[in-house]
């Protein structure tokens, strides 16, 4: 089991993140193949929204983007970005899907600057719709592989919010959303302690160990007694993300046939 | 009878003067005004401030030409590409200044603008960096927390943006400006409405008759729009829902020139100021490169024939 690809366990873990019935706020990359494995097993009638103003598209072959033309087949309605972000707002999205630069001990992201925000040594692309969705979706997931210069103690700007500086403070700023629910790395998925909003070991991949984890980690995981191994992807799972849904490897980089 | 809004692309760049503020069209790789700023490119125009929100390639291209001096935005990115290198090493070196907000933030600024209103009522960016660290502009006249007096709820109140100039690439218009626009239609709509001066540069010119046969698909009525231009392949190498794909390798010739600021200075030698005029441009293209990218009508994008049976 330790020859199976990491792009593949993330997907999997993120598709399982998503309910039959809700509507998903989907971006380019693994949450994409993630939400189409969903909707070809255990949540077929999920709703799919695209901050490019794709809503519920049907398409035939796999975007390369959300800007893509290929995403817009099948779709019940083309409009704009706040059309699509708007339904954020109003409380439709059930989940949303993020990448991040940076992530700190109670989810929140930076993918802004690295260095100073006014003399940055990295200038990062900025929040696009990151920020709205970690407001305002009902909760929200994060996809990073761990490495111990992304997930750090101190991010160099807050970009996106997480649970910001702890319990209570997504309420006082007003956010609407729960905030981040899991955090799903290649070694294994993390989640958040009820109480101090700070992130714990929750599930591990075949062949790691919570130690693996850990070191990985730029900052102190909080104890968690009930972490236990992550439920393998199936045969099923396996076949439609390399045959069906990504047959030419454009997000499932590592699989080897 | 209502005047014609025609002009020719010269006279629709030579409304962009020094120092004016700009936003711009698009998605992606997808309906961004290239043509409208290749020409923009060689008047030398200078000192520009962008508003934007995903028009990259408008933002990455007036920063490689040295004409970009602040920039409102959410996120400029190449989808499949990478960081806009020339705009974010700008940044970096302090020739550009930036002004973070989400894509939300930016759309209700101009949402604010557009309805003629002091600010918007929104639920995001709140708690975070955008509203807390200073860029060029003090956080107070950008964004403030406030306490709804109907229900006592938190909101962040978005104080408005008014660009100078829109400028936009659509499908088909008549010469009135009644625009239509397929497929998804990124800000458009709310940047139309907060813009002092609204160019559209489009596909086809159609006659008004046309447009009156399907209403439901103007994007944007006459009233709104002051300069029209008919500049066909207009958001080449750019591509544009129902008439044309993005042209890989265009934009990969691009970006790789963009690794150093003296290949870029090549690229922009070749492909703007070397080239006199837009049909110069697509003649620098040829017939096969900009046929081979047309969409199939069905599918909205390029149907791949057969490798065995292609030219």
């Amino acid at each position: 089991m330790t020859g199976i690809s990491r792009d593949i366990l993330m997907a999997v873990a993120a598709s399982r993140e998503i309910r039959d019935g809700e509507t998903a706020f989907i971006g380019t990359g693994l949450p994409m193949v993630a939400a189409y494995l969903a909707k070809a097993t255990h949540a077929p009638t999920v709703s799919l929204v695209f901050e490019s103003g794709i809503i519920d598209p049907a398409p035939i072959e796999l975007a390369s983007g959300v800007g893509d033309y290929k995403l817009v087949y099948g779709s019940t309605k083309v409009a704009g970005t706040f059309y699509a972000l708007s339904l954020l707002q109003q409380g439709k999205v059930d989940i949303g899907f993020l990448g991040t630069a940076e992530i700190d001990a109670f989810g929140n992201l930076n993918s802004t600057v690295i260095g100073d925000y006014r003399k940055p040594k990295v200038r990062l692309p900025g929040s696009g719709g990151a920020n709205d969705i970690a407001s305002m979706a009902k909760r929200f997931v994060i996809i990073a592989r761990a490495d111990r210069k992304r997930f750090v103690e101190k991010l160099n700007y807050l970009t996106t919010p997480g649970f910001l500086d702890g319990p209570g403070a997504r309420e006082a700023a007003g956010l609407p959303g729960a905030g981040p629910v899991k955090v799903i790395t290649d070694l294994g998925i993390l989640g958040f302690d009820p109480h101090t909003k700070r992130m714990r070991l929750e599930e591990t991949f075949p062949g790691i160990k919570a130690e693996d984890v850990q070191d990985a980690i730029g900052f102190r995981l909080e104890a968690y007694s009930r972490a236990k191994p992550a439920i393998p992807p199936t045969s099923v799972q396996i076949e439609l993300l390399t045959r069906k849904i990504d047959p030419t490897g454009m997000y499932i980089k590592d699989f080897q046939v | 009878m209502a005047r014609s809004k025609l002009v020719s692309l010269d006279e629709a760049v030579a409304s962009v003067h020094d120092g004016m503020s700009i936003t711009a069209g698009g998605f992606a790789h997808s309906h961004q005004p290239m043509g409208f700023f290749r020409a923009l490119m060689r008047t030398g125009v200078k000192d520009l401030t962008i508003m934007g929100v995903a028009e990259c390639w408008v933002a990455e291209w007036l920063a490689a030409a040295g004409m970009l001096r602040r920039a409102y935005f959410s996120n400029f990115m190449f989808e499949g590409f990478g960081r806009c290198r020339r705009f974010s090493e700008g940044i970096e070196n302090g020739t550009i200044e930036a002004e973070d907000h989400s894509h939300f933030g930016m759309v209700m600024r101009f949402m604010a603008a557009g309805l003629g209103l002091p600010f918007m009522p929104m639920r995001s960016q709140a708690g975070t960096d955008i509203m807390n660290v200073r860029g060029f502009e003090n956080p107070s006249d950008k964004a403030q927390m406030f306490r709804s007096p109907f229900d006592g709820e938190m909101l962040s109140l978005i104080s408005p943006l008014n660009p100078d100039i829109a400028v936009i690439h659509a499908a088909r218009a008549d010469e009135l400006g009644n625009v239509e626009l397929y497929g998804t239609t990124s800000v458009i709509e709310e940047q139309v409405r907060a813009a002092a001066t609204v160019i559209v540069t489009v596909e086809e010119i159609v006659s008004t008759d046309e447009i009156r046969r399907n209403p439901q698909a103007t994007l944007i009525p006459g009233m709104m729009v002051d300069k029209l231009v008919h500049l066909p392949y207009g958001a080449f190498p750019l591509g544009i829902y129902g008439y044309y794909e993005y042209d890989n390798a265009a934009l990969a010739e691009y970006y790789e020139a963009s690794r150093s600021p003296k290949t870029t200075r090549l690229w922009l030698d070749k492909w703007v100021h070397g080239i006199k005029s837009h049909w110069d441009y697509l003649d620098a293209h040829g017939a096969s490169r900009l046929l081979s990218r047309r969409t199939d009508p069905h599918l909205g994008y390029k149907y791949d024939i057969p490798e065995e049976v292609a030219i």
